[in-house]
């Protein structure tokens, strides 16, 4: 870091020149300074996910600028409200983000996994090994280690019949969330949500039939999966009936108001006599479009945009119930659930057109005048809804994350249906098998490998610290009986249960999640090891 | 006393004379400096940041040098060289950069004892010029070989060009996407921007795969699309480039109603409109419709009813895409939709891609089209493997089209720079020297390769310099033994059109910069600054 800029480069007569616009006020940080500060910047936001690995984790407040509170153990979570202003920092966020769209669930395992793969990668820098090398050395460890994963993986099948133990895997997942006071309900709940859902042959799950809908107050007990769709919106009316059975529904775009053109217009309204006539007019489309919806057979109306109270009067009157202003979405998944049309005009209403259901209804929450509609028993039930109750916001608010990993698990299971054993027993295993392949190496890439069985370790040794375990002595003994039985199956025992056979405890991943893990935290270290200069403006990097 | 004479405005810049030539020498001298390191397989990247915040993460010379903000008017020539390189051959554009600063350092000492400088341009320019004709002469001419030998070729001219980038553990699985890539465009012509490229957030690079046709995201929906068909075989296809939408066709025009009976009219014919222009695209047989304009909640609706599929939104890019492979016209008007406005494919399928859902055009007739999707960790991940790729697809393109090749990893540099030398002892005059200066500067490729892989340069480079000497033409730097190797041999190729553009280039540039001798600069010049004062090539006069 000899020359520039930061510091003004002279000519041969001592007049300094300028080169890049604002030299002065730039920052440049080269070579080995570069990484260090690097590798330091990853490792912190590591360490900050570090404590809500796992089962016994604990959560993170954050509490943003104009004061919202977000509790929540959720790695991509976290990481998405710190508001990262360092680079690598924001890289760090990426990876966890990509996890998370890709997979759901593993996204605090991503970010403490690259943060050890760092650490590692900082003593190899010292020992004077080239970053690039080491970064190589990184990328075929790992491909070793996604070899491994592969052998030691097991199928799982994935269909109506094997309900019991994709709970399982949910389980998991949520074993280190806030919704673990009803771990069993939650659980079935996302499980049946996806098989309900999921097109097992061509093993593609449709997120967008999912919805996960959270309302404040009562128990968490009292979170339930709807097979149909939950709204929340009442009739438009409160003396339509609160419950109706074997509906049919006009589904509707269209307002409930007499149509107007779209282009500028002006109605030219000479006499009372031609008010009277507009007056007429519209009164009769009222009755007109309401004749519509009930001769197509249609005994409710689910309508997009509002009307006003004299139209919700007429309907009353004419009992013809009707929703309004329901969301986009929402129409969407009404119409999907109920095999109805979506109407844009009452002109084409046909009966063929309507969706029907057997149950709608009302619920009503509690003392206060909340209410949602549900609508149930429809003729496809692949739409489905997930209702998420708990106490206050912020636990309604984590438990609907929680549920979102849940679901995304299950759905990896059903794309990919292998899966390897959890609690650090995969680590453990690849982390042995890596070391292993480090011996028959004779190359410099032996420290590389090495290192990365060392940093693999370090998910094991943070379950155990979290849970309260003495780490050390929990990894050696897992270590050493993995090694001795052969048995890729044992892990850390974190909840006490006293056993380390993972497959017994029923504690799974998808094969797919954990390789995707290691792919990513891989390519994002070799990403920053590659970095040896650094420019920014003065005040971007501390 | 005599009156001042004042040509120049007040505060204009001058500078002039030998003076004036060193300190351009030395301000390029430094540009060369930043992107130094970046050179061969152990190349590292830059992070910038720009006033914005926004991070670059880059190994690509053109790309560093034109992050870098220059505004020195000297050093500003080795941007452009850098950018015609990047246009030219896409390729090299690092190793153009060093070689012209490295003939500037080398030629410094000559203009310092005071050679005039014009005769040390006429030495560049027949150094150069004897440079390109020993490229072309030891080029190995690769003509009517099979198509097998040619793809095995191309890739391996693919992979050198990526080997120093952040996805070289990957090259090859995506040199073989890129040949893939190229060679499925229309054979003279290899247009450029009929591959397209997608980037989705997580997953592997392995992932990344190649589309033999259109791929884009999948657009704005409104209510209805979940309910239309997503994958179709042998469908047509209807491009369009206009709305279908429910508004007001003129939004100047206002309609002046004069009674309530005419008001109906209006409306209808409004919703007459937007259905003429929906019924005529269901009755040509269209089972696609691509929009590159919003496409509406009743025309989603109406094509659901009817088992079409829509896209509104398309970008400009991927709807000529996906016309030029599918054939058809993009239609301003659906009035007279001739069955040849159509465009036709064998299979559309929306696919998910990680996060996102994705509409997948295959087998196209018409040709010539492919997509490439790339997946990768984090954003600024996925930014570099586009323009390595970029890099990668340029190669492949120049070497399908011109299908010489020489040996990279600093072999050809060596040879030049033997050639020049022995060519200066067979002259007379100050040109010796300055033929022997320059080819001391080819040099500086091969010990560039060394110093970043953290080799001793100067014992690769006497081992080098005796192997050319004993007629070994093709020996270079071997980054992975610390030694030197028959590169032919080893296959790291790269098109002879890289190194004759860039010495052209390089030798070119380094003339321009000897022949100034004055620059003047004008106060306004530097208007546009954000700091007035600052920024320019020297401070203010007064």
């Amino acid at each position: 870091m000899s020359m520039f800029p930061g510091t003004v480069a002279f000519d041969e007569f001592g007049r300094p020149f300028i080169i890049l616009r604002d030299q002065e006020n730039q920052k440049r940080l080269t070579g080995i300074d570069a990484l260090k500060s690097h590798i330091q910047a990853a490792r912190q936001i590591a360490s900050i996910l570090r404590t809500s690995l796992g089962p016994r984790g604990l959560d993170k407040m954050m509490v943003s600028s104009d004061g919202e509170v977000t509790v929540t153990n959720d790695g991509a979570t976290i990481l998405k409200l710190m508001d990262v202003e360092h680079q690598i920092g924001k890289l760090m966020v990426q990876l966890a983000q990509s996890q998370d769209d890709e997979i759901g669930d593993g996204t605090t395992g991503v970010v403490v996994l690259a943060g050890a793969l760092l650490e590692q990668a900082s003593n190899l820098i010292d020992k004077g090994i080239h970053p690039i090398r080491i970064a190589d050395g990184f990328e075929m460890a790992a491909a070793a280690a996604l070899t491994h994963l592969d052998g030691i993986s097991e199928a799982f099948p994935v269909n109506k019949n094997t309900r019991e133990n994709l709970i399982k895997v949910a389980m998991t997942t949520l074993g280190s969330k806030v919704v673990v006071k009803c771990h069993r309900l939650m659980a079935e709940i996302a499980v049946d949500a996806i098989l309900s859902v999921a097109d097992l042959e061509k093993r593609d799950v449709n997120f967008e039939l999912i919805k996960v809908e959270g309302k404040v107050g009562g128990r968490m007990e009292d979170s339930m999966l709807v097979r149909g769709v939950v709204i929340d919106k009442t009739m438009s009316h409160p003396q339509m009936p609160k419950v109706l059975k074997d509906v049919k529904l006009a589904i509707l775009t269209c307002a409930f108001e007499p149509p107007k053109p779209k282009t500028k217009h002006k109605l030219h309204v000479g006499s009372a006599e031609e008010y009277r006539d507009l007056r007429k007019y519209e009164h009769e489309k009222f009755l007109e479009m309401v004749k519509r919806v009930k001769d197509a057979g249609a005994n409710l109306a689910i309508c997009q945009w509002g009307f006003d109270d004299e139209a919700n009067h007429l309907l009353l009157a004419e009992q013809l119930p009707a929703v309004r202003w329901v969301g986009g979405p929402e129409m969407e998944l009404i119409a999907i659930a109920t095999g109805g049309r979506i109407v844009p005009r009452f002109e084409e209403l046909t009966p063929d057109k309507l969706g029907s259901c057997g149950l709608v209804r009302e619920l009503t929450f509690g003392t206060s005048k909340d209410e949602m509609l549900v609508i149930e028993q429809c003729s496809n039930s692949r739409a489905v809804t997930v209702l998420v109750r708990g106490g206050n916001r912020m636990i309604v608010e984590e438990a609907k994350r929680s549920v979102h990993d849940a679901l995304c698990i299950v759905r990896s299971l059903v794309q990919d249906s292998r899966v390897v054993y959890g609690g650090g027993a995969a680590e453990v295993s690849c982390s042995l098998a890596v070391a292993r392949a480090a011996d028959k190496l004779s190359s410099l890439d032996q420290y590389s490998y090495r290192a990365f069985a060392d940093a693999l370790e370090s998910v094991p040794l943070a379950l155990a610290e979290n849970s309260g375990l003495s780490p050390i002595d929990t990894l050696s003994e897992v270590k050493a009986r993995q090694a001795a039985e052969n048995n890729s199956n044992l892990g850390v025992d974190c909840m006490g249960h006293g056993s380390n056979d993972m497959k017994a405890m029923n504690v799974i991943e998808s094969l797919h999640s954990k390789k995707q893990q290691i792919a990513l935290a891989t390519q994002l270290v070799k990403m920053i090891l590659k970095i040896d200069d650094v420019r920014s403006p003065a005040d971007g990097i501390q | 006393m005599q009156p001042q004479i004042l040509v120049l405005k007040e505060g204009t810049d001058q500078s002039q004379g030998r003076p004036q030539l060193i300190s351009n020498i030395n301000a390029c001298q430094l540009v060369v400096d930043a992107v130094r390191t970046t050179l061969g397989p152990r190349g590292m990247d830059k992070l910038i940041v720009d006033h914005n915040g926004k991070a670059v993460i880059s190994n690509d010379g053109a790309t560093i040098m034109k992050l870098l903000d220059i505004v020195h008017p000297a050093a500003k020539t080795l941007v452009d060289i850098a950018k015609s390189q990047d246009a030219e051959v896409g390729d090299g554009t690092t190793s153009v950069v060093i070689l012209a600063g490295e003939l500037l350092k080398r030629l410094k000492p000559f203009v310092e004892e005071g050679v005039h400088p014009r005769i040390i341009v006429r030495a560049v320019r027949t150094a150069g010029q004897l440079a390109v004709e020993r490229v072309k002469e030891l080029a190995v001419k690769i003509e009517n070989r099979s198509p097998e030998e040619q793809r095995e070729l191309l890739s391996k001219c693919a992979s050198t060009a990526m080997s120093s980038k952040l996805i070289h553990q990957q090259k090859g699985h995506f040199s073989k996407m890129v040949v893939d890539a190229v060679l499925s465009l229309d054979a003279p012509l290899l247009p450029l921007d009929m591959i397209g490229i997608k980037k989705v957030a997580g997953g592997a690079l392995e992932d990344s795969f190649l589309v033999a046709g259109v791929a884009f995201k999948k657009t704005f929906s409104y209510a209805g699309f979940e309910m239309q068909p997503k994958s179709y075989t042998d469908c047509k296809i209807a491009l369009l480039n206009i709305e279908l939408e429910l508004k007001a066709e003129r939004d100047n025009a206002e309609v002046r109603v004069d009674n309530v009976k005419e008001y109906q009219k209006v409306v209808d014919a409004e919703w007459q409109i937007l259905y003429d222009k929906l019924a005529a695209l269901h009755a040509s047989g269209a089972q696609v419709v691509l929009s590159k304009l919003p496409i509406g909640d009743v025309a989603t609706q109406y094509f659901a009813d009817r088992d079409m599929f829509c896209a509104g939104r398309v970008t400009e890019e991927d709807l000529r895409r996906t016309q030029r492979a599918c054939g058809g016209a993009v239609l301003s008007s659906v009035r007279d939709l001739a069955p040849a406005a159509l465009g036709a494919c064998a299979r559309f399928d929306e696919r998910q891609v990680g996060g996102e859902r994705y509409n997948i055009f295959t087998g196209c007739p018409a040709a010539k089209t492919c997509t490439m999707i790339l997946r990768g960790g984090a954003e600024q991940f996925l930014e570099e493997t586009e323009r390595s790729l970029h890099d990668a697809i340029m190669i492949v393109r120049r070497t399908i089209k011109n299908d010489a090749v020489v040996a990279g990893g600093g072999a050809i540099d060596m040879e030049i720079s033997k050639h020049l030398r022995d060519y200066s002892k067979s002259i007379a005059g100050k040109e010796q020297l300055l033929i022997a200066g320059v080819a001391r500067a080819f040099e500086a490729i091969p010990r560039q390769l060394c110093d970043n892989a953290g080799f001793d340069a100067t014992n690769l480079l006497n081992k080098l310099r005796q192997k050319h000497h004993q007629g070994e033409v093709w020996f270079g730097v071997d980054i992975q033994k610390e030694d030197i190797a028959d590169n032919f041999a080893s296959c790291v190729w790269e098109p002879a059109i890289v190194k004759t553009n860039a010495i052209t280039a390089a030798c070119e540039a380094a003339a321009q910069i000897l022949s100034i001798d004055e620059t003047i600069k004008n106060v306004k010049g530097g208007g546009d600054m954000p700091a007035p004062g600052r920024g320019m090539g020297r401070p203010r006069m007064g």
